[in-house]
């Protein structure tokens, strides 16, 4: 009997590939269902206009993730229904990596509108409204950089929300028990002194944190890039990680690892947090929601750590760049679209919404600190909308951000393939860093998988 | 009816006279099976086999999850059949086969023999503890290895350093970090190992460990002449499972080290994911395929390696 | 092979099912005194040897799952700043607490048990019924059928999440319970796991109660289930087990919170750890993710425990019997 059986099996798994093409046939099913090719009924139709009523009314669906964001615009929209009385919004916390891309193909229950990182909106534009007539009386008046994040082919599809300049943490009392002068820094070559120097007086320090992850080591790649005003492909997806910009940065990256002047640890890890708190790590080229890690992580040296504007890759240059931001789109499919802008509208535009947003509130009482408005009307330098923060010894970061947020050049699209690149790009960063590339190598190998895998793939 | 009394009627089983004989009841278990697998069939046919051949089709396509797909014929498998990160992860994952696999069934077959000891104090216990890492969220234990395995302040390279051994990059080196994932997976995974090998030991016939046990065989000679034969049907079944399981993991390298450092963790199941997050659902179906047939060409091998045996 | 079966298979279904202490002597009760008695003093060591073997696979296993329970109670932040450690006097509930007002786990609760008990049915009458028919009788298709049961298994689900949605479109059942219940309630691992077992069953056993006039079905019902108990037994845990983790498929056919399950729950709170933007409150999110990690775990220990018990009582009756 067992001979039986174990005749059957391999007869089975034999016959499979082969009769797979049969069950098609057979079970006759080809016909109906879903067709693979969906159907195009983009066109014209696909820019928002705003809606003309008096007092419009429906009920919206809003997805934002899980945690203190969502807390943060749910209490918005009691402020949104003083304004708009009969708009019901449904705010859902949902899973949004999971999930949107699934429910945008099939187009079932699509929300009104998502919260959605920038560097994921380009990829989703075709399924997206055009949003360039809406925002058109604010267009003026946004961060270069956000709109441009957001564009694809001549079309906005997101809502600019927040802008995350780059900033250069630095432990400042470290760093002046050890007779640096870190405020004096304007340059990345004075960023390599201060950290010669301080290297010295504390040998076993790595002043400069050099981030382990590949995601995260291309993110902050990117903020360097956006500083001289450049990003791994231009406004028409053509490659340009070949240049001197990237060069120069990569250089940089190398000369920090190659004289022993960085930790390498990924973001927040537990090495990381050890030698920041051990003031092994007194270097933090970083976005501003770093300033999270000195509030909630590192007791020990709280209180110690300064921000202040990144250094420029050359006198006179920019002092700062963006890294990761987020902003709001508004499905094709959305019932309701042109109720989702007028949320958005009254959260990102009006005073009374991003007041709300980054404002005291129940979840922040001292505001929402670990981003900038990127409407520049409400990032005014001396009228913060979050109060000073402790953890960086009371120092005003709201003037700080606003004003390096006004530096960060535009011009830095984000390719829809951008994540994908971490695989080669990101990877090739860490090989660097592990000292079996040259920054020329990391240009060239890159190049030529992103162009072959990813670009030419699209 | 039971049991016991139908074995005493020692029917002989020659089926064609007794067909013969009994036209209704040969009728009726003639169209048994058909009723039998009706409703699976049903269900299967509409959930399994529709969405199946589907994504065959969208093997041959290029779609991005909107507008029209084109057909490409066999572009995306020449894609990947030529594409050095496609055979990579497929070697990822066959080494993380043999750091699983083995292990995995050695573990499993020690503890479930020592689980089908009826006498054993604290079974029920024990087989609760198995399966709980099945079901404590991927997330949760993600935390635990970054922490546990971390290069410089991890307690594991601390044990080491307390041995004067030198610190390992756990997760950080290529070498080290397949075998760390591996770890993981093992872990996670054994619980199951352990359910199905102890179902094939309890289906085996305790009077032949009474004999064994009277001729005098020690308690490993019953180990490998007793219990190792008869659950070969099933070990093979393990295997078969869990070289799917292998091949097919992806949450694991995901949540724990993105496929890095250098794509060493890159699995054969990541890589697939990662063309579908990335929308490329045409590649990601062609990957699919290819994956099938590697696993059957396995499950082919396993399959045949047990009946030279036999 | 199938000769030393006969005759045994009741007395074997009995020795697996004995719990340790209570109905100890009712399976005694089968064997020779004199036997009992010679084996005893033999199996006092290996019994040592065995539970110290089996503390420490256990401790193993455990260990990680010990930490996830204990660090819920940890002041979020002291999570991800001193992770093994813990303090007592900062024992706290905020975890739970913050996480029971954030999400809706409650809910989560009761859908994942409609889903359980529906879905688990279903697995549980159809996978070992078609499984018998696959490995006791022989009909025309059937190994085409059963090649394509292979097909299906070895097919990453990944791939067939999107074919799927679009046909729960097609039918409208997004966000429905038979949405989350009917897709993969008969699956082709059950099935090939069932023909497994079912084919150990000998034939001699199912032609007797042929011959004696049982029908079909009687056979499956009387002679079949009885026998393969223990692999019943194994594809109802396996079956709770993937049902309660499984998230992929239910995190993209709901859309509303009343129709989560809990691992929806769990996911929703988990994106922001494991995704790769990280937010604020990346601490308070990894604190609410344990705590209801840990909370999640109770019923499904308690489910495993009744299981067990359930099954070792429906063994023993069944020898009882013969």
């Amino acid at each position: 009997m067992h001979q039986h059986q174990l005749r059957a099996g391999p007869r089975a798994v034999r016959r499979v590939a082969a009769l797979g093409a049969a069950a098609l046939v057979t079970i006759g099913f080809t016909a109906c269902g879903p067709s693979i090719s969906g159907a195009d009924d983009a066109g014209d139709s696909s820019t928002l206009q705003a809606p003309t009523e008096e007092s419009p009314e429906g009920t919206i669906t809003i997805w934002d993730r899980s945690g203190d964001l969502y807390e943060v615009f749910e209490s918005v929209i009691a402020e949104f229904n003083e304004k708009y009385p009969d708009i019901t919004v449904d705010h859902q916390a949902v899973d949004i990596d999971a999930k949107l891309q699934n429910t945008l193909i099939t187009g079932t229950d699509v929300p009104d509108g998502v919260f959605l990182d920038d560097a994921k909106v380009a990829g989703f534009a075709e399924s997206l409204w055009d949003l360039s007539d809406v925002l058109e009386p604010y267009a003026g008046d946004i961060a270069q950089q956000k709109l441009d994040v957001n564009s694809l082919d001549g079309g906005i599809y997101g809502v600019p929300w927040d802008l995350d300049p780059g900033l250069l943490f630095y432990n400042a009392t470290a760093l002046e028990a050890a007779g640096v002068d870190a405020e004096s820094i304007e340059t990345y070559d004075d960023l390599l002194n201060a950290a010669r120097q301080y290297k010295q007086a504390v040998p076993d320090a790595g002043p400069i944190h050099l981030e382990q992850s590949a995601f995260l080591g291309q993110l902050q790649l990117e903020m360097y890039a956006s500083q001289l005003g450049t990003s791994l492909a231009d406004a028409d997806g053509e490659l340009r990680l070949d240049s001197l910009e990237y060069e120069q940065i990569l250089t940089f990256l190398d000369t920090v690892q190659q004289e022993g002047l960085g930790t390498r640890a990924e973001y927040l890890g537990p090495t990381d947090i050890e030698t920041l708190e051990a003031a092994k790590q007194v270097f933090y080229p970083w976005a501003i929601w770093f300033d999270f890690a000195p509030q909630q992580l590192l007791p020990e040296t709280s209180g110690d750590w300064r921000a202040m504007p990144l250094p420029a890759w050359e006198d006179g240059g920019a002092r700062s760049g963006a890294m990761g931001g987020s902003s709001f789109v508004i499905p094709k499919d959305a019932e309701n679209p042109e109720l989702a802008w007028l949320f958005y509208e009254f959260l990102v535009f009006d005073e009374a919404g991003y007041s709300a947003v980054y404002g005291p509130n129940d979840v922040y009482p001292n505001g929402l600190n670990t981003s900038i408005p990127s409407y520049t009307p409400a990032a005014d330098p001396d009228e913060p909308l979050f109060g000073p923060v402790e953890a960086l010894g009371g120092q005003d970061l709201w003037k700080t951000a606003v004003e390096a947020g006004a530096e960060i050049p535009g011009g830095a699209p984000i390719p829809t393939w951008w994540a994908g690149a971490v695989d080669y790009l990101g990877n090739n960063i860490q090989r660097m860093l592990d000292g079996d590339l040259t920054p020329q190598e990391v240009i060239e190998q890159s190049s030529a998988d992103i162009q072959s895998n990813l670009v030419d793939r699209q | 009816m039971t049991a016991s009394t139908a074995l005493d009627t020692r029917m002989p089983p020659p089926r064609a006279p007794r067909r013969r004989r009994l036209t209704r009841t040969a009728l009726r278990r003639r169209l048994a099976p058909y009723v039998f697998i009706l409703p699976f069939i049903a269900i299967f046919a509409l959930f399994s086999v529709y969405p199946m051949i589907f994504t065959l089709r969208l093997s041959f396509t290029d779609w991005r999850g909107t507008g029209a797909a084109t057909w490409v014929g066999l572009d995306n498998y020449a894609y990947l059949l030529t594409n050095p990160g496609f055979w990579s992860s497929l070697g990822n994952s066959a080494v993380m086969w043999l750091l699983i696999v083995p292990a995995q069934v050695v573990i499993g077959l020690l503890a479930a023999v020592l689980l089908n000891n009826a006498k054993l104090r604290m079974r029920g216990f024990y087989r609760t503890a198995f399966i709980v890492p099945f079901v404590t969220p991927l997330v949760a234990i993600a935390q635990i290895w970054i922490v546990v395995f971390d290069q410089n302040y991890g307690p594991v390279n601390d044990l080491l350093g307390v041995l004067g051994l030198p610190g390992i990059g756990w997760l950080t080196t290529s070498e080290w970090a397949k075998p760390t994932l591996a770890l993981l997976f093992l872990w996670k995974t054994t619980g199951f190992a352990i359910i199905i090998l102890l179902s094939g030991l309890q289906s085996i016939d305790s009077t032949l460990y009474e004999a064994a046990e009277l001729d005098g065989a020690s308690r490993r000679r019953q180990l490998w002449s007793i219990t190792v034969p008869l659950v070969r049907r099933t070990l093979m079944f393990l295997v078969v499972l869990q070289t799917l399981a292998v091949f097919q993991m992806f949450a694991e390298p995901y949540v724990v080290t993105k496929g890095g450092p250098y794509s060493s963790t890159t699995t054969a199941g990541l890589y697939l994911y990662n063309h579908i997050t990335r929308a490329d659902l045409g590649t990601g179906a062609a990957n699919s395929f290819l994956l099938v047939i590697l696993v059957m060409a396995l499950s082919l091998l396993f399959v045949r390696l047990l009946r030279a045996k036999d | 092979m199938t000769t030393a079966m006969h005759g045994s298979k009741v007395e074997a279904t009995d020795d697996t099912g004995a719990p340790p202490q209570d109905t100890a002597n009712v399976a005694q009760a089968g064997r020779p005194a004199a036997s009992a008695r010679r084996r005893r003093p033999r199996r006092e060591l290996p019994q040592f040897g065995s539970q110290v073997l089996l503390m420490l696979l256990t401790l193993a296993f455990l260990a990680p799952v010990a930490w996830a329970v204990v660090s819920a109670f940890k002041p979020a932040v002291e999570i991800i700043r001193d992770p093994l450690g813990f303090d007592p006097t900062r024992f706290t509930t905020d975890n739970f607490v913050a996480m029971f007002s954030d999400v809706p786990l409650a809910s989560g609760f009761v859908n994942t048990a409609i889903v359980l008990v529906l879905k688990g049915a279903i697995t549980m009458f159809f996978a070992p019924l078609a499984g018998y028919a696959f490995a006791k009788y022989d009909f025309p298709g059937k190994n085409m059928l059963f090649g394509t049961v292979l097909l299906t298994l070895m097919l990453p689900t990944i791939v067939l999440i999107i074919p799927l949605l679009l046909e729960m479109k097609e039918f409208g059942w997004v966000n429905t319970y038979q949405a989350l219940i009917l897709p993969g309630s008969v699956d082709a691992f059950a099935i090939f796991w069932m023909r497994q077992v079912i084919s150990a069953v000998p034939d001699e056993l199912l032609d007797a109660a042929r011959v004696d006039g049982c029908g079909e079905f009687g056979i499956f019902w009387r002679i079949v289930v009885p026998v393969i108990r223990p692999g019943l037994a194994g594809l109802a845990v396996l079956t709770v087990m993937n049902i309660y983790n499984d998230f992929v498929w239910p995190v993209v056919v709901t859309t509303s919170d009343t129709m989560q399950t809990l691992q929806v729950v769990l996911s929703t709170l988990a994106q922001n750890i494991s995704g790769n933007t990280i937010g604020a409150d990346y601490a308070t999110i990894t604190g609410e993710l344990l705590a209801a990690s840990s909370v999640a775990l109770v019923p499904l220990l308690i489910i495993f425990i009744l299981l067990q018990k359930h099954f070792i009582n429906g063994i023993l009756a069944g020898s009882v019997k013969g």
